[in-house]
């Protein structure tokens, strides 16, 4: 009650304030480099298995910010990050172009797969897909209750190439979203808005089709009740590039930490380790490294 | 069902087994939040209490807009910490986006009008006569402060109690401007949503019912400290 | 020289008027008891000595200086003061600390705050309930505390705001024995309220009978008790039977005045003359009641019937009625010799002098 003991109070407290924040290492931290990756490549696993490496090789703390492709390239804009890794090169080439990023590098590349319950009650197994999805929208207008499809939703790498099927379909994107199959009650089109791996875990858990990248598929395959429908087609290619932000634009951004990071995803060594990534738990590999150069199909 | 109990045994395996990681993360929140909840504490309870021993117009309006924002989504906070701190915004310069500090002022922003408003209420409940006697014995404004402040502890507590459990469960405003860095802004409720979206379910049930008991350890605690 | 003066203080709570124009001088180590029934602005009057309230109009000095209006100074001559509230509020604290508090507030030494904590509590009888919480303690008890808590910090001026309200006998007799103590032995000036005309009887050197917001009368115990000034201060200390009539004769002081529709005339003692519309008030236990009429020295006698006996503790309250309604107050013994009861005839006798005349329509 007394003011001394008041004011110790009031001090002690505030020591313990600063000794939890001190204790959170916010200052003696190393360097870090904030990379923002989309959700799809963080779901398989792949960020936790190369990070330490990376962390050990140049003594700087990789900070990895799982997001969806829109996101990242909006932190990429903003100078939050200092590195973006995303899968939908349309718009990787605008925002180099606009001049936020120095250089679009791919340093590996999978396949989309259409995916969907093993009785496949549309019937796409086999198709090309385009076929696959005029077909869905077909079956689908029809048959709302059986035939449903989960769309990501998010402005994502892999939402982004949806839409680019749909549109080699035939399908004007917003044509889809006002169709009878999304418009009718029982809603056989969805928009998840959510990650790779939920929007996978939701299509299973309703039975319904979905477009997924094969590494967050198989990463997440044990926990589904879906099946690959459709695995060939150019329009499949999903390429993962790794882009550093330009300084130019944002000079407190670690152009230095960034171009190393993009010289250790493209090295011989850490390509290698890519090829093998996923081959011992799923008994085939996630991903192609492509080392920098862009994949012919 | 079966996820739940799951859950539930995981959750004990976990504490037994002290999981590093998980113990790492659970202590990462207990910092964060409550270095959040002090500091907000020593700026609300003596703001609350100016509030509440001055006579001022809009006095009344004042602390409706206090308790209209009880109900703020974590979320609207954290997009707005991040557009303040973000490289492009205005306090981009100093460079604390997606580190623990960034988190400790979104959740004291969260959890300000909770402890603000919880503080006037309680001392609200504090019988005038409390004040007139203690004026009478000859307290100075800052003595009578004090005084009521401390016949209102056990709800001055509660408010600090709420504030904290706010501010540990919340989410939004942690993913938005901490990023859910693995090993520096990952806190329980981010691991929560991040394993969950892996579709890792029972240890997602495992860290929440984890962060229960810590809400409860921490309840228990600060109980005990306000009954000395 | 007065320690405290009023001058033509008022104060208001929104558009009710509480104190009119009141004008008030305390002297240093005097003891004033300002008694009046509930709602007559007791309260306001001392919330306003202990500067807890800023009068509506009028000025306040304390020790001849006018009190100033900042906080700070109102603080340090408050400090001079202590004030026992009236419900005793203690706070949620140890008997200790509460009675502590005071000492704290005004930065005392360690040490010599228990020395003088300890010793009060001895005083009040609570030696034994420092470390319990004040929050436990009976209406008696925490009324104790609070009156320790005020005069441990040796006050110049003391108020106490209806310190025996409400508090039973044991209790009650305490708290007045450590009042008169601190009076005679510290000289502490003090201003109590009270509704109880014996208390302030007991304890104080001078009373002010305050009626709805005014000080109607002030004066020692006997000036009051015997001479009120007017009906209202009349009915207030205790004179049950107030009687509306007109002097119609006065022979070299001793009048004649009619009473009631029978026009029944009592002799009384007074200087007014004839044709003066008065009340005559007559203390119930100045009546004295007989079987059957008999003489006696005392001019007023009169014959009637009992309506109606209460009992209060030992003493028994008789209406009578004899053409106008009279009450007397008598022993339970001699109420139960003179077998009164309803119906019962009896006979009424008081003295000239037991009648005090009180001129009507001056109570304003």
């Amino acid at each position: 009650m007394k003011k001394t003991s008041m004011k110790m109070g009031v001090v002690a407290l505030a020591v313990v304030a600063v000794a939890a924040i001190v204790s959170l290492n916010v200052t003696a931290r190393a360097p870090s480099l904030k990379v923002a990756t989309t959700s799809s490549l963080y779901d398989t696993g792949l960020w936790e298995y190369l990070e330490l490496m990376f962390e050990e090789k140049y003594g700087v703390e990789l900070d990895i910010l799982c997001v969806g492709t829109g996101i990242a390239l909006e932190y990429g804009k903003r100078g939050d990050v200092d590195a973006v890794v995303i899968h939908d090169k349309a718009r990787e080439e605008q925002f180099v172009a606009e001049g936020y990023g120095v250089g679009r590098v791919p340093f590996a590349y999978n396949y989309f797969l259409i995916v969907g319950p093993p009785d496949d009650p549309a019937g796409i197994k086999g198709l090309g897909p385009e076929e696959a999805f005029k077909k869905l929208m077909e079956e689908g207008a029809e048959n709302p209750q059986q035939i449903k499809f989960v769309s990501r939703g998010d402005e994502s790498g892999t939402h982004a190439r949806e839409k680019a099927i749909w549109k080699a379909a035939g399908f004007n994107y917003t044509a889809v979203q006002e169709s009878s199959w999304a418009k009718a009650e029982e809603m056989g089109y969805i928009e998840a808005g959510r990650g790779m791996g939920p929007t996978l875990l939701m299509a299973s858990e309703m039975n319904a089709y979905t477009l997924t990248d094969i590494g967050t598929f198989l990463a997440y395959k044990g926990k589904l009740d879906l099946v690959p429908l459709v695995e060939e087609g150019q329009i499949l290619l999903n390429v993962y590039s790794v882009i550093a932000v330009s300084p130019e634009k944002h000079p407190d951004t670690k152009i230095e930490m960034a171009s190393s990071l993009i010289d250790f995803l493209t090295s011989s060594e850490i390509q290698e380790l890519i090829r093998e990534y996923g081959v011992k738990d799923y008994g085939m590999p996630l991903f192609t490294p492509c080392a920098g150069a862009e994949p012919e199909q | 069902m079966t996820e739940i109990w799951d859950g539930l045994i995981k959750a004990i395996e976990l504490i037994i087994s002290l999981d590093p990681e998980v113990m790492e993360i659970a202590g990462r929140s207990l910092r964060i939040s409550g270095t959040a909840c002090l500091l907000a504490s020593l700026i609300c309870l003596p703001l609350g209490s100016l509030i509440h021993f001055h006579q001022f117009r809009g006095k009344r309006v004042l602390i409706n807009i206090i308790q209209a924002l009880f109900s703020l989504p974590s979320v609207i906070i954290g997009l707005f910490v991040f557009v303040l701190f973000s490289r492009a915004g205005p306090l981009g310069e100093l460079g604390i986006l997606f580190t623990p500090i960034a988190m400790i002022i979104g959740q004291m922003i969260l959890i300000t009008p909770i402890l603000l408003g919880l503080t006037i209420s309680a001392l609200s409940g504090v019988a005038k006569e409390i004040v007139d006697t203690a004026t009478s014995l000859g307290a100075s404004d800052f003595q009578i402060t004090l005084l009521v402040l401390r016949e209102a502890r056990y709800a001055v507590v509660a408010a600090v109690i709420l504030g904290f459990g706010r501010a540990i469960s919340e989410v939004g405003c942690a993913l938005m401007v901490g990023g859910n860095l693995k090993g520096f802004t990952r806190v329980m409720t981010t691991a929560i949503s991040l394993e969950t979206s892996k579709g890792e379910l029972e240890l997602s049930l495992a860290l929440g019912i984890i962060l229960l008991l810590l809400a409860l350890i921490v309840n228990i605690a600060l109980y005990r400290l306000q009954q000395r | 020289m007065s320690l405290i003066e009023l001058v033509g203080l008022s104060h208001r709570y929104g558009s009710r008027e509480v104190l009119k124009g009141l004008n008030l001088s305390i002297g240093k180590g005097e003891v004033f008891a300002v008694i009046g029934p509930t709602g007559a602005g007791k309260t306001t009057l001392l919330r306003i000595i202990d500067l807890l309230e800023v009068p509506s109009a009028g000025e306040v000095y304390f020790d001849g200086k006018r009190v100033p209006g900042s906080r700070k100074q109102r603080l340090e001559i408050r400090r001079r003061m202590s004030f026992v509230h009236q419900k005793p509020q203690v706070f949620n604290l140890s008997v200790y600390d509460n009675v502590a508090c005071g000492l704290r507030w005004r930065g005392e030494e360690k040490h010599r705050i228990a020395e003088k904590v300890d010793l009060i509590l001895k005083m009040v009888g609570l030696e034994g309930y420092k470390n319990r919480n004040a929050r436990t303690l009976s209406g008696g008890e925490a009324q104790r505390v609070a009156l320790a808590r005020s005069l441990v910090l040796e006050p110049e001026v003391l108020l106490l705001d209806e310190p025996t309200a409400n508090l039973d006998p044991v209790s009650s007799a305490k708290i007045e024995q450590v009042i008169s103590y601190v009076a005679r032995q510290h000289n502490t000036t003090m201003i109590m309220s009270t509704h109880d005309m014996s208390q302030g009887r007991q304890l104080a050197d001078r009373i002010g009978v305050l009626i709805d917001g005014r000080l109607v009368q002030t004066g020692n115990a006997d000036d009051i008790f015997y001479s009120p000034k007017n009906e209202e201060v009349a009915n207030f200390v205790g004179v049950e039977n107030v009687l509306e009539g007109v002097i119609i004769t006065n022979s070299d002081g001793i009048v004649t005045v009619k009473i009631g529709p029978h026009r029944i005339g009592i002799q009384a003692v007074s200087n007014y003359p004839a044709g003066k519309e008065v009340y005559a008030c007559i203390r119930p236990e100045d009546i004295t009641l007989a079987p059957i009429f008999h003489r006696s020295s005392a001019r007023n006698y009169f014959q009637g019937k009992v309506t109606r006996v209460t009992t209060l503790g030992p003493l028994s309250r008789v209406e009578i009625d004899c053409g106008f309604r009279l009450v007397a107050l008598v022993t339970k013994i001699s109420a139960e010799e003179l077998n009164l009861q309803e119906g019962k005839e009896v006979c009424a006798t008081f003295k000239a002098t037991g009648v005090h005349i009180i001129e009507r329509g001056v109570n304003q």
